[in-house]
């Protein structure tokens, strides 16, 4: 799970790979209401803290 | 020969099939990747043995999909020089006949079937010997020995020369009748 903490770069970083995983069919881990943008729902997802993603940092 | 060879890589597992088992779906994505191909140290792919260890994924600039370190084990088919094999034959033409060992084929010139001149029937699709009786159809079981071996990336290019002059080589039946008649012999 992502960390509450993330830096604005990091959270830039998750939202468009967790939208672009979303966009190539992941399935969404927050009920999707409204807005069906893959950005949209990556960024309810990281606001629920549900992205199944965490930030590492350094070589490997 | 078949071997079993262990092997390090990387799979990429696309995000619609994040909900799948990972190694059920890493070991269907890595057959897909390496089923039939063939390497010149390992020989032919045959299949995915068992996925023996699995990182965790990681996921890389401008591709959504999660990319696993993976350890596994394959087995894979090498025919050598000199290894002796056994087949059916699957073809007969007039300048030989293919004999299927395993996934690959191989091919017996007609100089290299007995010792005897061999006429090719095309109406039965037989080789036949001149003064032995001897005959080689499709559906024979036969035992060759490798002696030309050219393996190349595409299965359809590799060429695999086999010969059946040798004491103890050819048709199982022949090789039957050459057992028995040494017994005789013996007795005699």
């Amino acid at each position: 799970m992502t960390k509450s903490k993330l830096t604005r770069f990091e959270r830039a970083r998750i939202i468009g790979a967790r939208a672009l995983q979303l966009s190539m069919g992941a399935k969404p881990m927050v009920e999707v209401t409204g807005s069906l943008d893959p950005i949209d729902i990556a960024i309810r997802e990281l606001k629920e803290n549900v992205i199944p993603l965490e930030v590492r940092h350094g070589p490997e | 020969m078949y071997l079993v060879s262990k092997i390090e890589d990387t799979v990429r597992i696309p995000p619609h099939r994040f909900e799948e088992p990972l190694q059920e779906v890493a070991a269907e994505i890595l057959n897909k990747n390496y089923m039939g191909k063939i390497d010149k140290k390992m020989g032919l792919m045959v299949t995915v043995k068992e996925i023996e260890d699995i990182g965790v994924g990681k996921v890389i600039m401008g591709d959504g999909a999660a990319y696993h370190d993976v350890v596994f084990t394959a087995l894979f088919f090498k025919p050598e020089l000199h290894e002796i094999v056994v087949g059916e034959v699957i073809e007969v033409t007039d300048f030989g006949a293919f004999v299927r060992i395993g996934p690959m084929d191989g091919l017996v010139h007609v100089s290299q079937v007995t010792d005897d001149y061999i006429n090719y029937d095309a109406k039965r699709g037989a080789l036949l010997g001149k003064e032995s009786k001897k005959s080689l159809e499709e559906g024979n079981h036969v035992r060759g020995r490798i002696v030309a071996l050219s393996l190349k990336e595409k299965s359809a290019e590799t060429k695999i020369g086999l010969t059946m002059r040798q004491p103890g080589l050819g048709r199982l039946e022949w090789i039957k009748e050459e057992k028995e008649k040494a017994k005789k012999k013996g007795k005699s």
